[in-house]
C-alpha cells in the first residue's frame, strides 16, 4: 500500500533541504536508528531497531538518496536485513514546496517486508509502515522547526 | 528461542526495580503474545521478568460502583467470576470471547492491555466503559492509556496492578471475527453508565478508539436507528487481506447498531 | 453363525492408542546419538545466489556439519516427477532439475538453501543464522494469470514462457460444432483457490546409517514409504534399494501432502552417512506453510453448450494450472489425468474438450491435495450446470436428471468408462434428506429476519482406486499403481496382515481387520494390520486417491482367498476327504453335506505343527501374499445439497444445512465412512468459505503463513452434517467397494458456492470467487447495488 502525508515545516525551503539531506538529522529522526555511516555519495550504512508489540528486530542495511533534485525533491530508499526475522524495504518520495518562509513537505511512501515478518505479520504491515513514516516526518519537523510537528 | 535471564520477583516493588535496572527486559504475565514471538525468534529480550508470583495482582472485587480486577487475573477467571457476572456481565462476555480455551486460561487482563494489540478485546472494554488503570505509580484513565498501535502510556518500570471498571446501566460488545485468527476484524463496545454513553471500536484501526458522534447521538436517543447513518471515515482504518478499510468502516456502523440492540435487550 | 462384521460400526482399534497419547509418530523416535537438523530457507521468491559463506556456522557451538548445494556430489540427482505428460506438440513436458539444496538460484520463499546438523535444535538454529548468503534478488512471477504474460520473470531457462506443458483431451472439432448449434451457452471464469494442506502432524524425518552393513533407516511422515524408498534410492541418491529401510510410523494426516518425496528427508538420508549419526528434522508449523506442497491453484474459463430443453451438448474448458517453482512428485498428472478425465461428471455430455496449460511460478510446488484434480473438475461442471439452470429457468434437480447417465457401463468422451452408479437415487435421497420441499418456506422465514437463504446442489463424481497400471502407464505414469497384501496366519489362528496401503487417519487398522475377520470368521481383535514399513511389507504404492480399500483391500482379499484355498487342502487331509469337498464358512472347514468339520485355528495349528500333514503335497505354514492391479478405476458419486444463510449487512455466510448422499459401493464400516465424509466436507467447505493461500503478487512473499491469516475450518464454522449412503457395488472388485476419502472435498465447494449464488441471484449476482469470505460477499452486494442504481 502506498501512503502519503504532508508536514508544514516552519523553515524556508533551502534550510529544510539542507536538513533533510543531512545524515545527522536523518539519524536523529529515523525511528530506532542506532548508527548511520556514510559509505558513498548519498549512501549510508545503517543499523536500526524496530519494535512492534512483542516482536522486535534489528535491521542492518543501507539508506540511499536517489533522484536528487535539490532543493525540491528526492527519494529516500531503505533496504535492511533483519536476520532470521526477514528483511524490509521502504521508499519515500519527498517533495519540498516553498511557501513563503515555510516549506510544505509532501511525501508518498511504501514499504515491503519479506521472510518470517511477512509470513506472520501481514495484517500489521500497512499500519507499521504508516506509523514509521509519520514518526520519521514528524520527528524531522520537530527537529527542524523546533516545535512538535503537525501532520 | 534465544537464551535470556529469567527473574521471578516476589513483590511488585522488586519487579519494578528489576524492570528499571535491566535494559531490554520484558515483563511476562500470561505470555500468550510474548511466547510465540520468542519461539519464532522474533524477540530477543536479555531478560524476562515473570510476574506470576505476585498474588497482589490477582483477584476480583466489587468496590462501590466499580469492579476492580487484578492485572494478573486470567481471562477464564473473569469469564467465570460471579461478581463480574452479577455486576458487569458484559465484561465476563468479553473475557469469554478472547482467543481459545488455552489462551483464556493463561492470558491476563494486564498482559492484554499492556500489549494493546490493535485487534484485542479488552482495550475496547476499558475504553468503552471509561475504566481506570492503576499501576504501581498512578491511576491512568483508559482515554489516556491506549496511545497507539501496541503503545500505551506505561513508562519503563511501570507495572499495571489492576483495572477499575465502572458498572454500566447497560452495555454490550459485538465482535465480528477475522475468519482465520478469530481476533476482532471489528469489535464495537457500547455502554451507558451514569449519564455517559461510550462507543469504543477495536480491530478497525491501529489502536482502539471512541466514536464521539455516535456517543452523542446515542446520548440523546439510545437506539440503533440513532446511529444508522453515522459512518467512521475509512481513511485511517486498517486494511489487510481479510478486510479493506471501506468494509471495516461499514462494519463499525452495523456492529454498533447491533451492540446498542444487544445492550437494550440485555443479552 | 458369527454376526456380520462387514457393514458394522466397529469402533476404531487405533483410537485407544491415539487418544491416550500412546502413538509413535516420527518425532517420537529417538535414536542413540541422534543429532538435529535445521534448514536454511530462502526469504526471497526468486534470487541468484552469488555466494554462500558457511564458515562461521561450521565453527558454531554444537555444529557437526553444514551442507549446501555445492556439497552434494554430482551423482546425487534432483527430486523426480512421477508422471510424464506429453505436450500437444508431442514433446515431453519441461522437467527442470529440482535440487535437494539450492544450486545457484532460489525459486520460492521457503526453498531449501542449506542444512545445519548440530547436537541440539537450538544450536542448529543459532548456526543457521550465521550462514551468510549473498542473494541477487530477481523479479518474481507469482500469479498463475501472470506466468505467461510477455515480460514475466522466467522461473527456469528450460521452460520458455514458464510453460511446463500444454495438454489437451477430447474432440475439439466435435465440441466446436456442438457450440455452433447450441440453443444456449453458459460461460463462467473461475479461480480454483490455492490451498495449504495443514496436516495436524508436520512433516518429519529421522535418518540413520549403519556402517556395519552400509545400510540406512529412514523414519518419515509418508503416505507411501515404498515409493519414497524407490524414488530416493533409484532416482536421487543412487543407493541400492535394499539398503534403505523406510518406516512411516503413526502419521497424523496427510491429505496428499505426504505422498511426495521432499528434499528434507532425502538430504537427511544422504547426510546420515556423512556424519555417521542419526539426524532428526521436524518441520515447525511456519515451515509447513512454506514448504509442504500446496493444492489446487487453477485459472479456468469454461463453457457449456445446451439444447433448448437444457440437454448438454458440449463442454469446453481451458485451464491454466500452477505447478509452483518445481514439479513435485505427482504435480503434472493432477490438472490433466485426474482433472480433464472427470469433466463428464454424472452427465451424458457427448462432446468435451479440455486444454490445460501448466505453468511454473515462484511459489511452493503444487501437487495433490484431497481430491486432487477432481474437486477442480467437479467445481467447473457443477457451477456451470447450476448457472445454466438459472439462465434457462430450469430447476436444479431437473436439469441434472435430464442429463444423468442412466445406463452402465458408460464410456465418457474423456477416456473413462464408468462401471456402475445410480445418480437419480442419490439425488432423490438428497432432496428428501435436505427437505428441499420445505425450502421456500424457510427462505421466507429467513427473509423476514433480514437474511438471504440459498440452496446449492452438487452432483459430483470421482475416479478412485488408482488405478490399472497399464492404463496409467499409457498415460505417462512412471510407476505401477497396484497394491500388495500379505496375510500371515499364526499357529494359534490369530492373524497379522501386512498391507502396502498406509493409514494416516483413515482407520485401516479397523476397516481392514473387519474384512479379514469377516472372511476368516474371526473376531476383529484377532487381526492386526501392519503398514508403513518397507522392512516388513512386501511392497506398496501407498494411500492416496481414495484407493486403499478398493486396491489395498482387494489385495488382502486375494491373499485371503489363497489362505482359504490352502486351508481347505489342509482340512481335507485332516478330515480325510477330497479337497474339492471342503467348504469354508463361519471360520470352519466342513466336508460338504456332512457335520464333519475342523475350525480355522486347528488348521492353522496343523500348518505349523505338521505332525499329521500332507507334506508330500503342501508346504507347512499358512502365509500368503497377493498383489492386485485393478482392471478399472472405481467411480464413487453422490449428491450434495447445501443450504446457506447470508447476512447482507456483514456479508457473512452461515451454512445452516449440509446434506451428502454418497454412493461408495459397499461400505465396510459406516462410522468410519461417515468420519471420512465429515472430514472431506469440512475441507470442501473450508475451500469454499475460508481457505486461501495468498502470495504477494509482486514479491512472492507468503502472506498467509500462519493461522492468523490462513483460515482452516473449525467445528463452529460447520453445521451438523446430514450424511447417508446408497450402494451400487463396484463391479470389478470382490468387495464391491469404491472409496470414500475424498468425496466430501470434491462435492462440497460447488454446493456451497451454488447456495450462496442462489441466495444472491435475485440481486443480479451470478458468481462469487472462492473463498466466499464475508468481505467478498459484501463487496458483491455493494457492486450489485451500484449496478442497480446505475441502470
Amino acid at each position: 500500500m502506498e501512503m502519503s502525508g504532508e508536514q508544514t515545516i516552519l523553515r524556508p525551503q533551502a534550510v529544510t533541504w539542507s536538513s533533510i539531506t543531512d545524515p545527522r538529522v536523518l539519524k536523529a529522526c529515523i525511528p530506532g536508528c542506532e548508527s548511520m555511516d556514510k559509505v558513498g555519495d548519498n549512501e549510508y550504512e545503517l543499523v536500526m531497531g524496530a519494535k512492534v508489540g512483542p516482536v522486535s528486530a534489528k535491521f542492518k542495511g543501507k539508506i540511499t538518496l536517489a533522484d536528487v533534485d535539490a532543493p525540491h525533491a528526492y527519494t529516500l530508499i531503505f533496504e535492511g536485513q533483519g536476520g532470521v526475522a526477514g528483511f524490509a524495504k521502504g521508499q519515500a518520495n519527498v517533495r519540498l514546496l516553498p511557501d513563503g518562509e515555510t516549506t510544505r513537505l509532501q511525501y508518498t511512501a511504501k514499504a515491503m517486508i519479506g521472510g518470517k515478518l511477512a509470513q506472520v505479520g501481514s495484517r500489521l504491515v500497512d499500519g507499521v509502515a504508516r506509523k514509521m513514516a509519520e514518526s520519521f516526518f514528524s520527528a524531522f519537523n520537530e527537529h527542524v522547526s523546533g516545535v512538535k510537528g503537525e501532520g | 528461542m534465544y537464551a535470556f535471564e529469567y527473574h521471578r520477583p516476589s513483590s511488585i516493588k522488586e519487579a519494578a526495580s528489576l524492570a528499571r535496572k535491566l535494559a531490554d527486559a520484558k515483563l511476562i504475565a500470561g505470555g500468550q503474545s510474548m511466547v510465540p514471538a520468542l519461539k519464532l525468534r522474533l524477540a530477543r529480550p536479555t531478560a524476562m521478568i515473570d510476574l506470576n508470583d505476585l498474588p497482589e495482582l490477582r483477584g476480583i472485587s466489587v468496590v462501590g460502583t466499580n469492579v476492580v480486577i487484578g492485572a494478573l487475573t486470567r481471562h477464564a477467571e473473569v469469564a467465570a467470576s460471579k461478581d463480574v457476572l452479577m455486576t458487569l456481565p458484559v465484561l465476563a462476555k468479553v473475557a469469554a470471547g478472547i482467543g481459545d480455551h488455552q489462551v483464556r486460561n493463561m492470558g491476563t487482563l494486564g498482559g492484554a492491555i499492556a500489549n494493546n494489540d490493535p485487534a484485542a478485546d479488552y482495550p475496547a472494554a476499558l475504553l468503552g466503559l471509561g475504566a481506570t488503570v492503576t499501576t504501581n505509580k498512578r491511576d491512568i484513565p483508559a482515554d489516556k492509556f491506549f496511545t497507539g498501535m501496541y503503545e500505551t502510556a506505561l513508562k519503563p518500570g511501570e507495572i499495571i496492578a489492576s483495572v477499575s471498571f465502572p458498572m454500566a446501566k447497560r452495555a454490550a460488545y459485538i465482535k465480528f471475527r477475522n475468519p482465520a485468527s478469530r481476533f476482532a476484524l471489528v469489535g464495537v463496545f457500547v455502554s451507558e453508565t451514569a449519564g455517559n454513553v461510550r462507543v469504543a471500536v477495536t480491530g478497525a484501526a491501529p489502536c482502539v478508539f471512541r466514536v464521539k458522534n455516535m456517543e452523542k447521538a446515542l446520548a440523546s436517543k439510545f437506539a440503533p436507528e440513532a446511529i444508522a447513518r453515522i459512518r467512521v471515515p475509512a481513511d485511517n482504518l486498517n486494511s489487510d487481506l481479510h478486510a479493506g478499510a471501506e468494509y471495516r468502516s461499514h462494519l463499525i456502523t452495523v456492529l454498533a447498531q447491533r451492540a446498542v440492540e444487544a445492550a437494550l435487550s440485555g443479552k | 453363525m458369527n454376526a456380520p462384521v462387514i457393514g458394522t460400526r466397529v469402533e476404531r482399534k487405533e483410537d485407544y492408542r491415539f487418544l491416550t497419547g500412546s502413538g509413535t509418530y516420527t518425532d517420537d523416535v529417538a535414536l542413540p546419538g541422534q543429532t538435529c537438523a535445521y534448514f536454511l530457507r530462502s526469504q526471497h521468491a526468486h534470487a541468484k545466489i552469488n555466494r554462500i559463506d558457511i564458515s562461521k556456522a561450521k565453527t558454531a557451538p554444537g555444529v557437526i556439519e553444514v551442507f549446501t548445494g555445492a556439497d552434494l556430489p554430482g551423482s546425487v540427482g534432483g527430486l523426480p516427477c512421477g508422471w510424464l505428460i506429453t505436450d500437444v506438440n508431442g514433446q515431453p513436458m519441461k522437467e527442470p532439475k529440482h535440487p535437494l539444496l539450492a544450486q545457484g538460484k532460489v525459486r520460492y520463499v521457503g526453498d531449501h538453501v542449506a542444512v545445519v546438523i548440530a547436537e541440539t535444535l537450538n544450536q542448529a538454529k543459532d548456526a543457521c543464522e550465521l550462514i551468510e548468503v549473498d542473494y541477487e534478488v530477481l523479479p518474481a512471477v507469482v500469479n498463475v494469470a501472470d506466468a505467461r504474460k510477455p515480460g514475466a520473470a522466467q522461473v527456469h531457462d528450460i521452460a520458455p514462457d514458464n510453460t511446463c506443458y500444454v495438454w489437451a483431451l477430447g474432440d475439439k472439432t466435435a465440441v466446436d460444432k456442438a457450440f455452433a448449434q447450441a440453443a444456449h451457452v453458459t460461460k463462467l471464469d473461475f479461480i480454483n483457490n490455492r490451498l495449504i494442506p495443514n496436516a495436524i502432524e508436520p512433516r518429519a524425518a529421522v535418518a540413520s546409517y549403519s556402517r556395519g552393513d552400509d545400510s540406512y533407516t529412514l523414519y518419515v511422515t509418508s503416505q507411501n514409504p515404498h515409493v519414497a524408498r524407490l524414488l530416493m534410492t533409484a532416482f536421487v541418491l543412487g543407493l541400492p534399494e535394499h539398503k534403505l529401510r523406510v518406516i512411516a510410523p503413526d502419521v497424523g494426516g496427510g491429505f496428499g501432502s505426504k505422498i511426495f518425496l521432499y528434499a528434507e528427508e532425502t538430504v537427511l538420508t544422504w547426510a546420515s552417512k556423512q556424519v555417521n549419526r542419526p539426524i532428526k528434522w521436524t518441520a515447525e508449523r511456519s515451515e509447513s506453510f512454506v514448504s509442504d506442497a500446496h493444492g489446487r491453484d487453477h485459472l479456468t474459463s469454461a463453457e457449456l453448450a445446451l439444447d433448448k430443453n437444457g440437454g448438454f451438448l458440449a463442454l469446453r474448458v481451458h485451464t491454466t494450472a500452477n505447478m509452483g517453482a518445481y514439479l513435485s512428485t505427482f504435480a503434472s498428472c493432477i490438472p490433466t489425468i485426474l482433472y480433464a478425465t472427470l469433466l463428464a461428471g454424472q452427465y451424458t455430455t457427448p462432446a468435451i474438450y479440455c486444454e490445460v496449460t501448466a505453468v511454473f511460478t515462484n511459489t511452493a510446488p503444487v501437487d495433490a491435495y484431497r481430491g486432487a484434480g477432481r474437486p477442480e473438475a467437479s467445481y467447473v461442471i457443477e457451477r456451470l450446470v447450476s448457472t445454466a439452470a438459472r439462465e434457462m429457468k430450469i430447476p436444479d434437480a431437473d436439469i441434472r436428471r435430464r442429463n444423468f447417465i442412466k445406463e452402465f457401463p458408460y464410456q465418457t468422451p474423456v477416456a473413462l468408462c464408468y462401471d456402475t452408479g445410480d445418480y437419480e437415487a442419490t439425488l432423490t435421497e438428497a432432496l428428501k434428506l435436505a427437505d428441499v420441499a420445505g425450502f421456500e418456506a424457510r427462505r421466507k422465514e429467513a427473509a423476514a429476519r433480514g437474511k438471504l437463504r440459498g440452496l446449492g446442489y452438487s452432483a459430483y463424481i470421482e475416479a478412485c482406486g488408482l488405478a490399472p497400471s497399464n492404463v496409467a502407464g499409457s498415460l505417462g505414469a512412471r510407476a505401477g499403481l497396484f497394491e500388495a497384501g500379505e496375510v500371515r496366519v499364526h499357529p494359534t489362528g490369530k492373524v497379522t496382515v501386512f498391507t502396502g496401503s498406509h493409514s494416516h487417519g483413515q482407520g485401516h487398522e479397523t476397516t481392514f481387520a473387519q474384512v479379514v475377520a469377516d472372511r476368516l470368521g474371526l473376531g476383529v481383535d484377532d487381526v492386526d494390520i501392519v503398514h508403513g514399513d518397507t522392512g516388513r511389507i512386501l511392497f506398496g504404492m501407498g494411500t492416496y486417491g481414495s484407493r486403499s480399500i478398493a486396491v489395498g483391500g482387494t489385495a488382502i482379499v486375494k491373499a485371503l482367498d489363497k489362505i482359504v484355498a490352502k486351508g481347505k487342502r489342509i482340512a481335507a487331509h485332516l478330515l480325510e476327504a477330497p479337497d474339492a469337498d471342503i467348504e469354508f464358512k463361519d471360520g470352519k472347514f466342513t466336508v460338504a453335506g456332512t457335520d464333519r468339520q475342523v475350525p480355522f485355528a486347528q488348521v492353522a495349528l496343523s500348518a505349523y505343527v505338521p505332525h499329521h500333514y500332507p507334506l508330500d503335497k503342501l508346504e507347512p505354514g499358512l502365509n500368503e501374499s497377493a498383489v492386485y492391479d485393478p482392471t478399472n478405476f472405481t467411480f464413487p458419486a453422490g449428491s450434495h445439497i447445501c443450504e446457506v444463510e447470508v447476512d447482507p449487512d456483514t456479508g457473512a455466510t452461515k451454512i445452516v444445512n449440509f446434506t451428502a448422499v454418497d454412493d461408495f459401493g459397499k461400505t465396510i464400516n459406516p462410522m468410519i465412512v461417515e468420519g471420512q465424509v465429515h472430514g472431506g466436507l469440512a475441507q470442501g467447505i473450508g475451500q469454499a468459505l475460508l481457505e486461501a493461500c495468498v502470495y504477494d503478487r509482486e514479491t512472492g512473499q507468503l502472506l498467509t503463513g500462519t493461522y492468523l491469516d490462513y483460515a482452516v475450518p473449525r467445528a463452529d464454522d460447520l453445521p451438523s452434517f446430514k450424511v447417508t449412503t446408497r450402494e451400487t457395488p463396484c463391479t470389478h472388485n470382490p468387495l464391491g467397494v469404491k472409496g470414500c476419502g475424498e468425496a466430501g472435498a470434491i462435492g462440497a465447494p460447488a454446493a456451497v458456492i451454488n447456495a450462496i449464488v442462489d441466495a444472491l441471484a435475485h440481486l443480479g449476482i451470478r458468481d462469487i470467487e472462492m473463498p466466499a469470505t464475508p468481505q467478498r460477499v459484501w463487496q458483491a452486494l455493494q457492486s450489485a447495488k451500484k449496478e442497480r442504481i446505475a441502470t
